[in-house]
């Protein structure tokens, strides 16, 4: 996977960077909105990083740009501000999804490979399959070698949202966010409990856990 | 030198002032208006005059004719004599047709062209009455009329008493306006100074505190006229602004405070990991407890910004009409789980159709941070249970009841000030900010946010604690 990062803090880009490759994908940088949208429009990327506040060219007027030229390379937005607001204006601006600064690498990292997925639409598929596990979105039913579990509608969209990342981490905070549409941050562990509710349906009875836990990340679903 | 010079130029100050251009401007205009006013009652009153000094012209002269067609020249001459003698007001000449005088109390038409109905208007001069030398000249008007048998007749009146009425009204007039201007200008002066007196003070207090003495406030005079109000305000806006400079520093402080210890902590860590770095288990244990540091560092940092932010009064957008029920519904599925998990029996107790004016986001969160005290506090076997109400008066209650061991009256108060944990949770995660951050969020609302005691002691457990938030009540 191709990624290119814009980013005015040249030693953050190069973390980044260095934290992609180390992750197998190739990552290029740029550091103002100029540079990066000229490299943007050249190179075929599948994701693009993006920082709100850079020289020359802000990152949202850079991804407007690329919208308008009809790119829909999906887009990571970095921003030191993370009010509903401003998130809602990032997201408006054209871009797929946005963290708020500082933030954990590996949240970036998985958020990366959520958005990289995104590029091969699955949202037309009506069946979810991963391993023995298969979803009829129509239907509203679930069945793992056959056989039919009963999910509550909760677990139903926590389920959907982890198969679609199937073989990629999701972080706790992505989880409270695409599935709860919360952007706070619960002191407990609410969501471990949600995780550990969903994984007493799907894994208990059969003899391979598919839900795993990825330490000091978050979760990922992989036959 | 040129500025100098353009300067020496200038007005003094108040008279540069807006109040005193704004009286000069309704001065000049008032006076405009008597003037024009006056000027349409003179022009009336002079056409009124000289309208009944034709008129009664034309009636002598009707006389005249009358006699002259019953008797000839005899007769409107003995009339013309009798009434010249009479000492009346008019002038009369009476010619024969070859232009003699005949009779009358002038010697000669006056020398000026007369029009196409024999009108003139002219000046002649009058003896004095007490017989001294000289004469004045006198304003009057006349009309000479050719009779049948060819001879002139001329019959004037004496205007000037009533052109030098008409002149004195119309100096008067003049003089008026102009002292109503020159009366304007003053009071303007007057008006501006005073003003600019007091707007000068306000400046005053503005410059100080531009130049660093941030406690400077605008005077107040206490009447609640306009300048008052515009004090008041300024000085609201700066105990506003003072405020919040506090505050950002207040936040400042505890996040430097906060972050400090964990920061330490995390740096102890891994030098531990660089001296004991042989043991690759050991290693890896302690790059772990690393990263949950951080993780901890990054939730606190979010915490305080989002509270500095509240407080701040940065997010107080347009609030919307939200579905209460939904919302605590979505929250109380969020957490059940977690109680059931902690062996805590939960319950959401909420009728259908409770709404209230708000931001979703902060409200779950609130709603999110007092159920996670509730889990965190109350001990295993105990139960949590979220009510959403209207009270009798309106308003949107949202209140969280456990049996865990409350809060003494004593520290209620200080629970929601930052940072604050009581001794005993020590040992338990977060970061004291929960209840803080609710404070915050209620504030954003206009909501009141209550804390008391729970259902009551059971068993060595208790006496528990119950957290509401008060909405104030929607209109519609």
């Amino acid at each position: 996977m191709r990624v290119l990062i814009v980013e005015d803090d040249r030693e953050v880009a190069r973390n980044i960077a260095k934290m992609l490759r180390e992750c197998g994908h190739v990552a290029d940088t740029a550091h103002d909105g100029e540079d990066g949208l000229e490299l943007a429009r050249d190179g075929a990327f599948d994701v693009l990083i993006v920082d709100r506040m850079m020289p020359r060219r802000d990152g949202l007027s850079m991804i407007a740009a690329l919208r308008e030229d009809g790119d829909k390379t999906p887009v990571l937005i970095l921003s030191a501000l993370g009010e509903v607001d401003d998130r809602v204006e990032g997201l408006k601006a054209g871009g797929d999804d946005y963290l708020v600064k500082p933030y954990a690498p590996s949240e970036l990292i998985a958020r990366v490979d959520a958005l990289a997925r995104r590029r091969n639409p699955e949202a037309v598929k009506t069946r979810l399959e991963v391993g023995d596990l298969e979803m009829d979105l129509l239907a509203r039913t679930v069945r793992r070698g056959g056989e039919v579990l009963l999910l509550q509608p909760r677990e139903f969209r926590l389920l959907e949202f982890l198969m679609r990342n199937a073989g990629q981490v999701v972080t706790r905070t992505m989880l409270l966010e695409k599935v709860w549409d919360y952007h706070f941050d619960p002191q407990t562990n609410v969501i471990d409990v949600h995780i550990s509710r969903l994984r007493a349906k799907i894994d208990k009875p059969f003899a391979t856990a598919m839900l795993h836990t990825v330490r000091g990340a978050g979760y990922r679903l992989q036959p | 030198m040129s500025e100098t010079a353009g300067s020496a130029w200038r007005l003094p100050p108040f008279l540069r002032t807006t109040a005193f251009r704004l009286t000069l401007l309704s001065a000049g205009l008032f006076a405009l208006s008597s003037f024009v006013i006056l000027a349409l009652v003179y022009a009336a009153t002079v056409g009124a005059s000289m309208n009944r000094a034709d008129a009664a012209i034309t009636g002598e002269i009707a006389q005249i004719e009358a006699r002259y067609a019953a008797g000839g020249a005899q007769a409107a001459n003995r009339y013309i004599v009798q009434r010249s003698v009479g000492g009346g007001e008019f002038l009369y000449l009476f010619q024969d047709p070859e232009r003699r005088r005949i009779s009358g109390n002038i010697s000669a038409l006056p020398a000026v062209p007369a029009d196409a109905q024999g009108r003139v208007r002219f000046v002649y001069e009058r003896a004095p009455a007490d017989g001294a030398q000289g004469g004045e000249g006198r304003n009057a008007r006349g009309q000479i009329v050719v009779l049948a048998g060819g001879h002139r007749v001329f019959v004037g009146m004496d205007v000037e008493d009533e052109t030098r009425f008409i002149s004195n009204t119309l100096n008067a007039v003049l003089l008026a306006s102009a002292l109503a201007l020159g009366l304007g200008i003053i009071s303007g002066a007057v008006v501006s100074r005073r003003f600019s007196k007091r707007l000068d003070a306000i400046n005053a207090a503005a410059r100080a505190i531009r130049a660093g003495r941030l406690e400077t406030r605008a005077p107040r005079t206490h009447t609640g006229d306009e300048l008052d109000e515009l004090s008041e305000n300024f000085n609201a806006m700066l105990d506003r602004v003072e405020h919040l400079m506090q505050r950002m520093r207040t936040a400042g402080d505890s996040i430097a405070h906060d972050l400090r210890l964990p920061l330490t902590r995390l740096r102890g860590r891994l030098e531990g990991v660089l001296v004991e770095a042989e043991d690759p288990e050991a290693r890896e244990a302690a790059l772990q407890r690393a990263i949950a540091d951080v993780d901890e560092l990054l939730r606190t940092f979010h915490a305080v910004l989002s509270l500095a932010r509240l407080q701040a009064g940065e997010r107080r957008r347009a609030f919307e009409r939200l579905d209460l029920t939904g919302l605590l519904a979505d929250v109380a599925e969020l957490y059940e789980p977690v109680c059931e998990d902690q062996g805590l029996e939960f319950a959401c107790d909420c009728p259908a159709g409770l709404w209230l004016m708000g931001d979703r986001e902060l409200i779950a969160q609130a709603v999110a941070n007092i159920l996670d005290n509730a889990v965190k506090y109350t001990p295993e076997g105990g139960a949590v249970v979220l009510r959403g109400r209207f009270t009798g008066a309106g308003e949107a209650e949202v209140s969280v009841t456990d049996t865990g061991p409350g809060i003494p009256m004593e520290h209620r108060a200080r629970v929601l000030e930052r940072f604050v944990r009581l001794e005993k949770s020590r040992s338990l995660p977060g970061v004291g900010l929960g209840l803080s951050l609710v404070q915050a969020i209620a504030e954003v609302h206009g909501a009141r946010l209550t804390l008391d005691e729970g259902p009551g002691a059971v068993d060595g457990h208790g006496p528990g604690l119950r957290i509401a938030l008060t909405f104030p009540a929607g209109e519609g």
